[in-house]
């Protein structure tokens, strides 16, 4: 197994990275534009998906819309675990959400900027909370808890949920989804991105590979001790 | 995702610059401004009249400015199935009188109100959505953005980029499943169509997709570094500039839809959540 296979262990603590602190570089925001426009891309051909979902659950088709809500969020996450910078997640579903209203012609039509903010705001607060200082794995759960409340809450708004009588399903469906599709996804996809070497420019990859080497280093040091025979 | 999105031709090649609508020679930024306005303005009535108007006079209003029928026609098919399951759903999940039963399901007065007005304001703004896709000139979106809404010069070139890429996404899309059906084993595909759907190809291919972009967003990101992109600050070829024509356009189109509310109110046809017991 190569060093980029492993999976170190610990690549959610912080990094200590003076780049970090500063403003986008051209390179991050070329590389969070891109992300957006793929994901408006994939989030268009959702769309679709949820189109033929609707259809297939007759008269509860509007429920549709909640069990894949996660999957139209996912990119806030993976975006702040690649760059980890304040307002990423924020700015990169809002620039989504323009690819596909202006680019792609989504049935939501403009208001899903004000839906791409508000729910990239959502999904962004879990990171908040720690500074953007921590990607573990609870972080991007509770990401996809604060993400499917903001949706939620516009949906009460827009759409006059909370006086249905489904309203604690759709509560319910749009909690589950959120953690599965939203937060747990954006890791397991940053996860799997940084292994293809993709992503090694990124604060995600210097994590990465600083967590690699680490791991490395740790049973040689320990292997070298013994062999010196100093305490382990 | 056999079908291809507004803002590009099935075989990923970008979309035709000059649209012919008039609605294409307004400033983008303002149209996208107005739109949302007009969205959030919806966002007051849920009865079935005010989408049912400001609809007809939408298609009037396009028809009116070069949007061929053909356009208006997809934004309906594609809108109409979503606008079928809000009002199913609605009909049956609202408090109200009893006015029907369906497969043991009681339909409410307030049902049909608010489902109809909600799968008709779905309609309506789908379609504005197409008429707007339609009539939108990437490259004008981005360099009035850069005008009018703050964008900054570095942010400018990377969506410019990134929407480089999303024209080349369709091609590139076909390609990945193509090869896909390649390596699996039987008789080769002979058209599109025809290609693998199972769920985990899909993921794959989608994966591959990010993959393959991501590496493609570094190298652009590496040319307009050698460019000097991001360097200082940058001249605008063809500035965006705003006419009096952009303002008629938002005062007309905000103008209307706030007409079309008040005579509705007036004649007491006008339901809000409050008023249907929100």
């Amino acid at each position: 197994m190569s060093a980029r296979d492993a999976a170190p262990a610990d690549v959610d603590a912080p990094v200590v990275d003076v780049r970090t602190r500063r403003g986008l570089t051209l390179s991050e925001l070329v590389l969070l534009t891109v992300l957006a426009a793929v994901f408006g891309f994939l989030y268009w051909a959702l769309v679709q998906a949820w189109g033929a979902l609707q259809l297939a659950m007759g008269p509860f088709g509007d429920l549709a819309q909640h069990v894949l809500v996660g999957g139209w969020m996912v990119v806030a996450p993976l975006a702040l675990y690649i760059v980890r910078k304040p307002g990423v997640g924020a700015v990169v579903e809002l620039a989504a959400a323009l690819v596909e209203v202006a680019f792609l012609a989504s049935p939501v039509g403009p208001m899903l900027l004000v839906v791409g903010l508000v729910q990239g705001a959502g999904a962004e607060l879990a990171f908040t909370l720690t500074r953007y200082r921590r990607y573990g794995w609870w972080v991007f759960v509770l990401s996809g808890v604060t993400a499917a409340v903001a949706s939620t809450l516009l949906g009460m708004v827009r759409s006059g949920w909370h006086l249905q009588d489904l309203f604690a399903l759709r509560v319910a469906l749009q909690l589950v989804s959120g953690v599965v599709l939203c937060g747990l996804l954006a890791r397991v996809l940053g996860d799997a991105l940084v292994r293809t070497g993709v992503l090694d420019e990124t604060a995600l990859g210097r994590a990465w590979r600083a967590r690699v080497a680490r791991d490395a280093a740790a049973p040689a040091r320990a292997t070298g001790a013994a062999g010196d025979g100093a305490p382990a | 995702m056999s079908a291809a999105p507004a803002g590009a031709s099935p075989d990923g090649r970008a979309a035709p610059r000059a649209r012919r609508t008039a609605l294409a020679r307004r400033d983008p930024t303002v149209v996208l401004a107005t739109l949302l306005v007009v969205s959030l303005l919806l966002l007051v009535p849920v009865d079935p009249w005010t989408p049912l108007t400001l609809l007809v006079l939408t298609v009037a209003a396009a028809r009116a400015a070069a949007v061929p029928w053909s356009t208006l026609a997809r934004g309906l098919a594609s809108f109409g199935p979503f606008a079928l399951s809000v009002l199913a759903v609605n009909l049956v999940t609202r408090p109200g009188a009893p006015v029907a039963r369906v497969a043991g399901l009681t339909v409410t007065d307030v049902g049909v109100l608010v489902g109809t007005g909600l799968a008709l304001r779905t309609v309506l703004v789908g379609t504005l959505a197409v008429v707007v896709a339609a009539s939108l000139d990437p490259v004008r979106l981005v360099a009035s953005l850069h005008r009018h809404a703050r964008l900054g010069a570095r942010g400018a070139a990377a969506l410019l980029a990134a929407h480089r890429v999303l024209e080349q996404l369709p091609a590139r899309w076909v390609a990945v499943r193509q090869a896909q059906a390649a390596r699996l084993p039987g008789p080769r595909p002979t058209r599109a169509g025809a290609l693998p759907t199972s769920p985990d190809l899909l993921v794959r291919a989608a994966f591959t997709l990010l993959v393959v972009t991501l590496r493609q967003a570094q190298q652009m990101a590496v040319t307009l570094e050698t460019r000097g992109v991001g360097s200082g600050p940058r001249t605008v070829h063809r500035p965006a500039r705003l006419g009096a024509g952009d303002a008629v356009l938002a005062a007309v189109a905000v103008g209307t839809t706030v007409v079309v509310g008040a005579v509705l109110w007036r004649l007491g046809l006008l339901e809000t959540w409050a008023s249907v017991g929100g």
